[in-house]
């Protein structure tokens, strides 16, 4: 060896130490890390890691039926098939490397032969747009312009192993054709969807309803009862939205392992079956509902073509039992087609609805508040009899138009003011029963106002708010679908809060007669008659008859529910003659309910709606007429408002029979005229068929009672 | 032949432990591949790479490694040759050139150039042992190093090149480079890596840089969370395998990550995180500690070695698995941006076990012929 060596090395000594140092020092913080990560932060990375492989899966349930009371489906659920390409089923490899621009040409010959098949099949080009940022951002299966080639692009992207839209709703027949190819489509599937389908599509819209998506700002709260957003849907109208929670049912759950692409390996826990919603049987008598719905619209087509002008869009009819509250039919014009909602909401119908002067979405039979006119009368005329105002047989003369003295405030000088009743030459002297029956407008005034020289004192309108409240007038019924009004009974604290002004003699004249500031929906205006129809009883209107499990089973059977009798519970405030509350309430006395029936059998046999009732074969009906004036910002757009010549709502309630009620219906017509001669007719029309069908229901071929 | 008691001077530990390492790696490539038919192959593979890398160790021990001395302008040679033949011949895969198809195998020439510099460069040192260390000295080896360099970084293959450039920077260290040369030299090192970030912020080409390679520094200091795919994810992946394998691992086979595939690159670049999933703290510190067990019985060869140029050797290789087993394991635990080397021993990759067998075989050729202690 020809080399010196120095020490036992051939570096100096400590430069190879430091390296070694060095080494251990490395070594050493990798330790140190390492004990950080796996022991220090060891269970976060463990939850990661466990979040990274499983994956809860909901399984979609099935939601109610809905019923008619003669179990015929309202709203049911069909199958809908899809066109379904699962990527990481095609054969061979469908992203060409994952560049987008290459999927023309790079593609594998047998991927290509698939999407070419398909597409003679399904109509989808086989190549359509392009990919880029914007074309992904915005892409939504069903509702693409792409073609198969980019769709499987983006789904292959994003997870191969679920199954990507290729196209929706296709025929069953075309879903069978393509299931029987499988062999030679390999990776393309048949999804099968279920979608609302309602059989009786804008006949029953209104009380139905219809689906939508979950909104955004309920996401938490149905994602808290297991729905999906984007995936399941949610009632957005009628019995679909206010029964969703019975309807709705609940979604099941797998929880299983997937690995990196999505697949899934194996159920981590036994998966949770879903549970099927509630089925529900309605009260609705959907042949009386359609009977209904021919009789509004045929009325209203009829007067339209009658004055060569299109008088009245907009009218509702609804039926019920007084005795139970089943609404029998519940009838909107005009309405919806809510089978166009079944899928997705369309943008355009949408907008053509929302945009509709005359809001077909709107559930005029509830939310709608108008004046009710002279159907009003009846609580002014129990509220007279009842607080001993007038005796049923003292006699009031009506001639035609009286006139008050009367001042908006304090310091204006008084003004002569003249009041005038529909008949211009007036009734004459009229008792309790003929003024109900001829709906006489001056005998109203005078007992709902007073009338000094006549020495009546008057209901007054703290006592006449009472009345009406009772009646049901100024709340809601709680009928079971959303958007409910509670109309108005104006009392004189309301003006003097609201409008700043003091309540006039006037205002309680007017009031008498349901014009003014009160307004009811049709549905009280309904529920009004039935009270008194059912003796007093105010029975809660409702659509729903009874709730059954997914295999028929009843879970809640019908019951009947009373919600106040005006004949025994006091619901009515008793008023000082300073009109200050004295803690003390009453009832309505028993007689003055069967006078009232009495009054409304009259109106029939030789009152207002005399005509309307002498051909039908149903002999034994009560009502009330309504003829309501108004002026809202069509008719003073129209220049209709002209003072003593307002338009008029058409109103009228009928029942039958008098003595035993089983049916009451209300019709409203908007600017429909006379009650007597346009709402009448509907409501007729609607009890004749109703009898018709009890009949049919029993056997029997004729229809009279 | 050597002599019958002269085999008492082998490294039996050194050899064991490469032993266990390379078995334990095939072990956990089999575990890696996850039930991949593809992939499933590459274990059969390791198994012949390893076998021949157990052959390869005797065979370069029995060698007299100052044979190899001789013969270094000759590998000097074949180095810069076979890695001139990648751009006639070569096959790319993932986006550069670098290996070379021999009809029987595929062989990476760079993975055989860090073993031939190491040789090459021992050579040098040993032979310039006596000259002054000044800066035409440290000039001249430069040149010799960058001689092969210039050719691994047109492949483009940084991370390869930088491995060279560090073993010629630490044969430099160790030969006596004087202290002041080392900070003009980090003087350098530091403008340039500033010269570097500055272009890497300005989007400018730069020369033998990938984009890539720019994109994994800038996701490395600026990772972007919502990342489902690429180097950011692949490193959170990584760091989430590490964690859940905790005090004692998930078990062999059994880790999650790794054998429901969110782990990327599992059987070479993050074989540290599938190992640390499934074998734990306890586990992989073993592994570790056996890795510088082998790089310190490298640095005991070194030290015990019989002349300069078998010292250089088995320092030089040292120093080589050092650095490659730091980067490493220094990605994994993303301390390092996401560079291409591979844990040595355990990862998967023939060229790779081959060279390091070489290195191995080399350390025991000076071990075996170390001067005797009277």
């Amino acid at each position: 060896m020809e080399y010196r060596r120095s020490d036992s090395f051939w570096f100096e000594h400590w430069r190879l130490i430091s390296v070694m140092v060095l080494v251990v020092l490395i070594a050493g913080f990798y330790i140190y890390k390492l004990f950080d990560y796996q022991v220090v932060e060891g269970a976060k990375f463990l939850e990661q890691a466990e979040e990274n492989r499983t994956t809860r899966i909901s399984v979609p349930t099935q939601r109610g039926i809905i019923y008619d009371r003669n179990d015929y489906v309202l709203a049911r659920n069909i199958a809908s098939y899809n066109v379904v390409i699962t990527p990481a089923e095609l054969p061979g490899d469908p992203s060409a490397g994952g560049d987008p621009r290459k999927l023309n040409t790079d593609l594998d010959e047998n991927v290509q032969a698939v999407y070419r098949r398909l597409s003679a099949l399904i109509g989808v080009p086989v190549s359509a747009g392009e990919i880029n940022e914007e074309t992904v951002r915005l892409f939504s299966p069903c509702r693409t312009e792409l073609g198969i080639m980019q769709i499987v692009y983006i789904a292959d992207t994003n997870a191969p192993y679920a199954p990507m839209r290729i196209k929706c709703n296709i025929e069953p027949e075309l879903a069978m054709k393509i299931r029987a190819r499988s062999s030679e489509l390999p990776g393309v599937g048949i999804e099968v969807e279920s979608v609302r389908d309602y059989p009786t599509g804008s006949l029953t819209s209104t009380i139905i309803g219809f689906l939508g998506p979950i909104p955004a700002v309920d996401e938490a709260y149905y994602r808290n009862k297991g729905f999906v957003p984007g995936r399941d849907k949610v009632g957005y109208a009628g019995i679909e939205a206010t029964m969703q929670d019975i309807l709705g049912g609940k979604n099941g759950e797998r929880l299983v392992e997937v690995d990196v692409s999505g697949k899934e390996l194996r159920n981590l826990t036994t998966p949770v079956d879903p549970v099927p919603g509630n089925n529900i049987r309605l009260t609705i008598d959907t042949r009386l509902q359609n009977a209904a719905q021919e009789a509004l619209v045929g009325e209203i087509n009829f007067w339209n073509n009658w004055f060569h002008e299109t008088r009245s869009s907009n009218g509702v009819v609804i039926a019920m039992n007084p005795k139970t509250g089943e609404i029998l039919a519940l009838v909107n014009y005009p309405t919806y087609e809510n089978n166009r909602m079944a899928r997705f909401i369309p943008g355009d119908y949408y907008n053509q609805l929302v945009n509709d002067p005359w809001k077909p979405l709107f559930n005029h039979a509830i939310s709608a508040e108008h004046p009710p006119g002279s159907v009003f009368k009846m609580p002014t005329a129990i509220g007279a009899l009842n607080e001993g105002v007038v005796t049923p047989e003292q006699k009031l003369n009506d001639p035609g138009q009286i006139t008050v003295i009367e001042r908006n405030l304090l310091n204006e000088p008084v003004r002569p003011f003249t009041y005038v009743c529909w008949k211009p030459e007036g009734h004459g002297e009229m008792n309790w029963l003929e003024g109900v029956a001829n709906s006489c407008d001056v005998y109203f005034y005078k007992i709902g106002g007073g009338y000094a020289p006549d020495g009546v004192s008057g209901l007054g309108p703290w006592r006449l708010a009472e009345y009406a409240m009772a009646l049901g007038y100024g709340q809601r019924t709680g009928i079971e679908l959303p958007g409910e009004a509670s109309g108005l009974i104006p009392n004189p604290d309301w003006k003097r809060r609201n409008l700043g002004e003091s309540w006039l003699p006037g205002d309680t004249y007017i009031a008498s007669m349901g014009q003014g500031y009160i307004l009811a929906t049709p549905l009280q205006v309904l529920v009004s008659a039935a009270i008194l129809a059912n003796d007093g009883k105010y029975m809660q209107p409702t659509l729903i008859h009874d709730i059954l499990d997914s295999e028929g089973n009843v879970v809640k059977p019908f019951e009947p529910k009373l919600k106040w009798d005006i004949t025994k519970d006091p619901v009515i405030k008793v008023y000082d003659e300073n009109n200050l509350l004295t803690g003390e309430t009453k009832t309505v006395q028993p007689w003055v309910v069967q006078l009232a029936k009495e009054g409304m059998r009259l109106v029939v046999t030789e009152g207002t709606a005399k005509k309307v009732w002498e051909n039908s074969p149903v002999q034994n009906s009560a009502g009330k007429t309504g003829t309501a004036e108004y002026c809202d910002n069509i008719a003073r757009e129209k220049n209709l408002c002209n003072r003593g010549s307002w338009p008029t709502h058409s109103w009228y309630f009928g029942y039958a029979p008098y003595d035993d009620p089983e049916i009451a219906v209300v019709a409203f017509v908007y600017n429909g005229g006379e009650g007597a001669s346009v709402a009448a007719p509907i409501v007729r029309n609607v009890i004749e068929s109703y009898f018709r069908l009890k009949a049919f229901d029993s056997g029997q071929e004729t229809g009279t009672p | 032949m050597l002599r019958r008691e002269t085999w008492k001077q082998f490294d039996f530990l050194l050899f064991g432990a490469v032993i266990i390492l390379s078995i334990f790696g095939v072990a956990m490539i089999r575990s890696a591949i996850a039930g991949n038919e593809v992939l499933a192959e590459l274990v059969t593979r390791q198994v012949i790479y390893v076998f021949i890398s157990f052959g390869l160790i005797i065979v370069l021990s029995l060698i007299d490694y100052r044979y190899w001395s001789s013969l270094a302008r000759l590998l000097y040679g074949v180095a810069i040759f076979s890695l001139l033949m990648i751009y006639i011949f070569g096959t790319a895969l993932f986006g550069s050139a670098r290996w070379l198809d021999t009809g029987l195998i595929l062989i990476q020439p760079s993975e055989l150039a860090k073993i031939i510099m190491i040789i090459v460069l021992a050579n040098f040192f040993a032979q310039t042992r006596e000259r002054p260390r000044n800066f035409r000295w440290v000039i001249s080896s430069f040149l010799l190093t960058f001689g092969v360099v210039l050719w691994i970084l047109l492949q483009p293959n940084l991370s390869t090149s930088i491995v060279i450039i560090v073993i010629w920077l630490s044969m430099l260290w160790v030969s006596g480079l004087p202290v002041k040369y080392l900070w003009i030299l980090a003087g350098v090192g530091t403008v340039f890596v500033i010269l570097l970030l500055a272009l890497l912020f300005s989007g400018a080409k730069i020369p033998f840089i990938q984009p890539y390679q720019l994109e994994r520094i800038a996701t490395f200091l600026f990772p972007d969370p919502n990342a489902r795919h690429g180097n950011t994810y692949n490193v959170e992946q990584a760091l989430v395998s590490i964690g859940s394998g905790g005090l004692f691992g998930q078990g062999y086979g059994n880790s999650t990550q790794v054998q429901l595939r969110f782990l990327k690159v599992r059987h070479t670049d993050f074989i540290f995180s599938a190992m640390a999933s499934e074998f734990g703290f306890v586990g992989t510190v073993i592994v570790i500690l056996l890795l510088v067990f082998v790089i310190l019985r490298c640095f005991r060869a070194a030290a015990l070695a019989a002349d300069p140029f078998g010292a250089l050797l088995a320092y030089g290789f040292g120093v080589l698995l050092f650095f490659q087993m730091a980067v490493n394991i220094g990605v994994n635990l993303n301390v390092i941006p996401v560079t291409g080397l591979t844990l040595p021993f355990i990862s998967y990759g023939g060229s790779s076990m081959v060279s390091l067998a070489i290195g191995i075989g080399l350390v025991e050729s000076v071990i075996l012929r170390r001067k005797s202690f009277e």
